[in-house]
């Protein structure tokens, strides 16, 4: 159930960098896989690499993704600047 | 064969087909599932045994043994199939009692003979023969405590032996967990710790490592004998050394007989004849056993010092028999074979009789659900869906009637055949029709009316863009086919994948889509595309409004999609983050078919509510049930559902006694839920999904672009996740039947977008010189009425599951209309801004988008417009000519047209013999409109007309002068 709130957490902020312009490494399919796997790998660290069962999931648990998703999208993002993507905007 | 012809014979094969139909469906029964006609459903998972791993061919060993039980039983067309790797399906229609069934169909049947005196374990783990405080002497067997133990007492003096292994043991190491405070043992036997664990958690306990028993292999621990067949089994245990003697594959011919010599009782038995080795074993066997007697007879006398041997079935003991060592001093004559006497009734020996002839299972079975299904609720349940299907079609058909008109009408034709089709090939095959068959029947009727819809917008859109109607439908067809097909192979897909990888109920729901859908598309296709091939010069359809489209307005209004694709995301992104907190804080409401438990519903004969029913059922110690009151067309006027922990069969009976005492029952049937059936259809839907999804992409990266496959995973992922927000949010229960429409939801996820892509695909050679937004937003813009038209066409049919089925069907619609609408959502406003936003970044694009900028002042338009409003768009080149000579205009009315006329012409130079200059010339291959200005590109129909030819008679076939 963990697993599950962090990548509905981790879809649900990459939905927002639709505002940002697209720098991403990858583009838009390279945020998301970044939003997904930071939101994921935050959420294992804070429970000490354990996946919360039904009963241990709180409404906490969802929000351990977000600095992980955010963190993941950043990454993506500078690593897009990084490598000299132009931004897209449309 | 021309188009005439070949129409002519669709309709023929179809009539021959509808007449064989109808034959079928008047002379075939209909097989009607446990749900639909009542009965008993038994789902079993292996486990394996010393003798035995968990096989395939153990698997079919046992389903073999348990058909030859089921025939015993005298039910008419049981089913017994394999389900998954490890499990077996048993459905008995007409069953009344599952208890019994299940003690008759899944019992192991491990029979076995020990030397009792010799066997006996004393306290310091060693059979002490002389002692008749181990060995209980006359009494062997019996349940007195002592010389019988406690369990616990057995199995901790049990855990204290040693382990052996000869080769004779029954069984390995057998695990219990143990309240050692209170002297209990709490579960067990398992024959693994992660076993133990599962079983533990079913009863809500915790694991403490402390209170895990383990009893090795060599040791048994066995029940004793039951005195009252009709009584309790007793709670009294033997430990055993767990040397086998005789095994139930040892002998032969089992029978039910009477103790009818003389000084018997006439009690009932079982009587077998010994196979060749069993009969050598048994004459060594008991000759052994007579010279134990006679030697221990010194100081003893008589029969006191009479030895016995013990029959032990599944762990307890049917009988503790003695040989009389004077009667017998050189043991028993195998030749007359031998019998079991003990506390049998009639029915228990017949039973244990027929249970010996068909032999044991060769794994041990789990029972891992049960339910039973009255014929009176299953009746309803049929009417039920019928009712749904009967009004989803009903109200299918009246929106392709109101917005197709005469078209509308040829597809209600279609879908007739299609569902006399459909009806007659469950009959033939036969398909088990079950309520989850009748929801994939009913959403198979909203995906056959899909296929005419994408057709016909697609002639109505060739009307608009100024065809006869003749050459509006020809082109619609041919156009429209692509979608068609790739949105159908994909479901079929989605379908097969559900079909061999769920469990049984989805397996129902995934055959009747897979084979609606290849019937569908059969009927809704070809049969519709031959009727107006037929009927093309009718003056049923003169008129464009007679197929329900209107002149397109001058000033079309255009929606920047990509644009607002920011505010869908937004949209989408609040959802999603309402849905995480949701499932953090809320989590999801599994029903008891993934918690295990007991389940009951009830239907009263006199009024009550929730609190009466859990006032009546509180004196015996339920009153923390979870009842609520069925509601909807189904349930009966005072029908309760009671959700419990897992119950017995004794305890069952007690809450049906304590309602009838105080209610009146008029029906009552239960569900068993064991703790790993919610596993296995978890672990199996994940497997479908993640399988369904690999071969969906391999598909799309195929048929489309490997960078199409992305965003459409990304639209099905946003689907089931918006769907299980919405559930958990609602707090509604989660059942087997939501993972199926789950599973659903992927497929017609995957179908809206592929009908989407589809166009985008289509116009990319359109428009060779547009940004990859403009061509989305043109894509969107033409396919939006159609997508809206087949997304809402699939939801009436699930609102009449919804609004008409009954409680299951209730359920599995809710979640297919959240995952349809949702789907139509992510379609357009996810999966192809995601895909513009990648497409984007190729150099082919940006190139195209710098230079759109350039040439409007920094801007690139929403959508690309040349000089005078006209699309930027040329013909797409044709990748391969055509199979046949063209020898008609595709519309007779308007005459041959250019293209036409230099197709003819390259026809006539195909027959002219090879020369220089015929051989082919790449740059004639190269799409012409690549260097052009898009001021430049126009559409074929724009061209500037010609004066109209003086009419003569023509001949239509050949399109030449008469």
């Amino acid at each position: 159930m963990g697993m599950l709130a962090w990548v509905m957490m981790g879809l649900a902020l990459w939905h927002f960098t639709i505002f940002l312009p697209d720098r991403f490494w990858g583009g838009i399919v390279g945020a998301f896989l970044g939003a997904l796997l930071g939101a994921v790998i935050c959420g294992l660290i804070v429970n000490g690499f354990t996946i919360p069962g039904e009963s241990d999931t709180h409404l906490l648990t969802a929000l351990e993704a977000i600095p992980g998703a955010l963190i993941g999208i950043a990454a993506v993002y500078f690593e897009g600047v990084r490598r000299g993507y132009e931004a897209l905007e449309l | 064969m021309n188009d005439r012809r070949r129409n002519l014979f669709v309709l023929l094969l179809v009539a021959g087909l509808l007449v064989g139909s109808l034959v079928v469906i008047l002379t075939k029964p209909t097989r009607l599932g446990l749900d639909l006609k009542g009965g008993v459903s038994l789902i079993y998972q292996g486990k394996p045994t010393k003798q035995a791993q968990v096989t395939s061919d153990s698997i079919n060993r046992a389903i073999d043994v348990m058909r030859k039980r089921v025939d015993q039983l005298g039910v008419a067309e049981p089913q017994i199939q394999r389900s998954g790797s490890d499990q077996i399906d048993v459905s008995l229609p007409d069953v009344k009692n599952a208890d019994e069934a299940a003690a008759q169909v899944g019992t192991t049947a491990q029979l076995w003979f020990y030397d009792w005196e010799g066997s006996v374990l004393g306290p310091n783990c060693k059979p002490d023969p002389r002692n008749t405080e181990v060995t209980g002497g006359a009494s062997a067997g019996v349940a007195a405590i002592p010389p019988a133990l406690s369990q616990f007492d057995a199995v901790t003096r049990g855990a204290k032996c040693p382990r052996t292994d000869t080769g004779k043991e029954s069984s390995g190491d057998k695990y219990y967990l143990v309240d050692k405070k209170a002297k209990k043992v709490l579960v067990g036997p398992d024959e693994s710790l992660a076993d133990l664990k599962r079983d533990a958690a079913a009863k809500k306990l915790t694991v403490d490592p402390e209170q895990i028993v383990k009893v090795p292999q060599g040791v048994t621990i066995v029940r004793a004998e039951q005195d009252d067949p009709k009584g309790k089994p007793p709670d009294s245990w033997y430990v055993l050394k767990d040397q086998t003697i005789l095994g139930g594959k040892d002998i032969k011919n089992p029978e039910q007989g009477f103790d009818n010599g003389p000084g018997e009782n006439g009690q009932p038995n079982v009587q077998f004849d010994f196979t060749g080795h069993g009969a050598s074993t048994w004459e060594t066997f008991t000759k052994k056993l007579s010279q134990r007697g006679r030697e221990q007879a010194l100081g003893v006398g008589g029969n006191q010092s009479n030895q016995h041997f013990a029959i032990v079935l599944d762990n307890e003991i049917i009988s503790v028999p003695q040989i009389d060592w004077q009667q017998y001093p050189n043991g028993i004559d195998a030749s007359g074979g031998s019998r079991i006497s003990g506390g049998f009734t009639i029915s228990s020996a017949q039973r244990l009789a027929d249970l010996l002839k068909t032999g044991a299972l060769p794994i041990k079975l789990q029972l891992i659900s049960s339910s039973q299904v009255s014929a009176t609720l299953g009746r309803q349940a049929l009417h039920q869906g019928l009712i749904a299907g009967i009004a989803g079609f009903i109200i299918v058909a009246l929106f392709l009637l109101i917005f197709y008109r005469v078209l509308g009408l040829i597809a209600v034709g279609a879908l007739v055949v299609y569902a006399i089709f459909f009806y007659a090939l469950i009959k033939l095959v036969p398909i088990t029709l079950t309520l989850p068959g009748i929801a994939g029947l009913i959403l198979t009727i909203g995906v056959a009316a899909d296929a005419n819809i994408v057709i016909f917008e697609r002639v109505k859109e060739e009307l608009r863009g100024g065809r006869s109607i003749q050459a509006a439908i020809a082109t619609g067809y041919k156009r429209g086919l692509s979608a068609i097909v790739d949105a159908n192979v994909v479901t079929f897909m989605v379908a097969f994948i559900l079909f061999l990888l769920a469990t049984a109920g989805v397996k129902g729901f995934a055959f009747t889509l897979g084979v609606g859908t290849l019937v569908s598309f059969f009927t809704a296709v070809l049969l519709t595309q031959a009727v107006l091939g037929l009927m093309g010069r009718s003056k049923l359809i003169h008129s464009p409004a007679a197929l329900g489209a209107r002149p397109q307005r001058k000033e079309r209004r255009r929606f920047d999609f990509m644009g607002a694709s920011k505010w869908f995301f937004s949209m989408s992104g609040v959802i999603l983050l309402i849905g995480a907190l949701a499932i953090g804080g809320k989590g999801l409401n599994f029903g008891i078919d993934f918690e295990s438990g007991t389940r009951i519903r009830a239907e009263l004969a006199r009024n009550a509510d929730e609190n009466g029913v859990r006032d009546a059922i509180s004196a015996d110690g339920f009153g923390d049930a979870e009842i609520q009151r069925l509601s909807g067309s189904g349930a009966g006027k005072n029908s309760f559902q009671i959700s419990t922990s897992t119950l017995s069969e004794g305890q069952r009976n007690q809450i049906q006694s304590d309602l009838q005492q105080k209610f009146g029952v008029k029906s009552f049937d239960f569900d068993f839920i064991g703790p790993t059936f919610g596993q296995t259809v978890a672990k199996s839907a994940i497997i479908a999904i993640i399988a369904s999804l690999l071969v969906i992409s391999i598909y799309i990266s195929l048929r489309f672009e490997w960078k199409y496959a992305v965003p459409v995973l990304i639209a099905v992922m946003h689907d089931i996740l918006i769907t299980s927000g919405v559930y958990s949010l609602l707090g509604r229960e989660v059942t087997t039947s939501t993972v199926a429409a789950l599973l659903t939801i992927l497929g017609y996820s995957l179908y809206d977008t592929i009908i989407v892509f589809d166009r985008v695909r289509e116009n990319v050679p359109r428009m060779p010189r547009a940004a990859f937004s403009q061509i989305v937003n043109r894509s969107m813009s033409e396919v939006l009425t159609r997508s809206l038209a087949t997304s809402f066409c699939t939801a009436l049919p699930i609102a009449a599951l919804l609004f008409f089925g009954g409680d299951t069907l209730k359920d599995f619609a809710f979640a297919l209309l959240v995952g349809v609408i949702s789907g139509t959502y992510s379609s357009i406003f996810i999966a192809s801004p995601v895909l513009t936003h990648w497409k984007e970044r190729e150099t082919v694009y940006v190139r195209r988008r710098r230079r759109i900028a350039e040439a409007n002042g920094g801007v690139v338009p929403a959508y690309a417009t040349a000089v005078g409003g006209a699309p930027v768009d040329v013909p797409p080149v044709e990748k391969a000519r055509r199979g046949r000579r063209l020898t008609e205009p595709e519309d007779p009315q308007r005459g041959v047209s250019q293209d036409e006329f230099q197709e003819m012409v390259r026809d006539l130079h195909a027959d002219a013999p090879p020369t220089a200059t015929a051989e082919r010339d790449p740059a004639a291959e190269r799409d012409p409109s690549a260097d052009l200005d898009p001021e430049d590109l126009v559409l074929k129909d724009d061209k500037p007309k010609r004066a109209p030819k003086p009419k003569r008679p023509r001949n239509r076939r050949h399109g030449r002068s008469r």
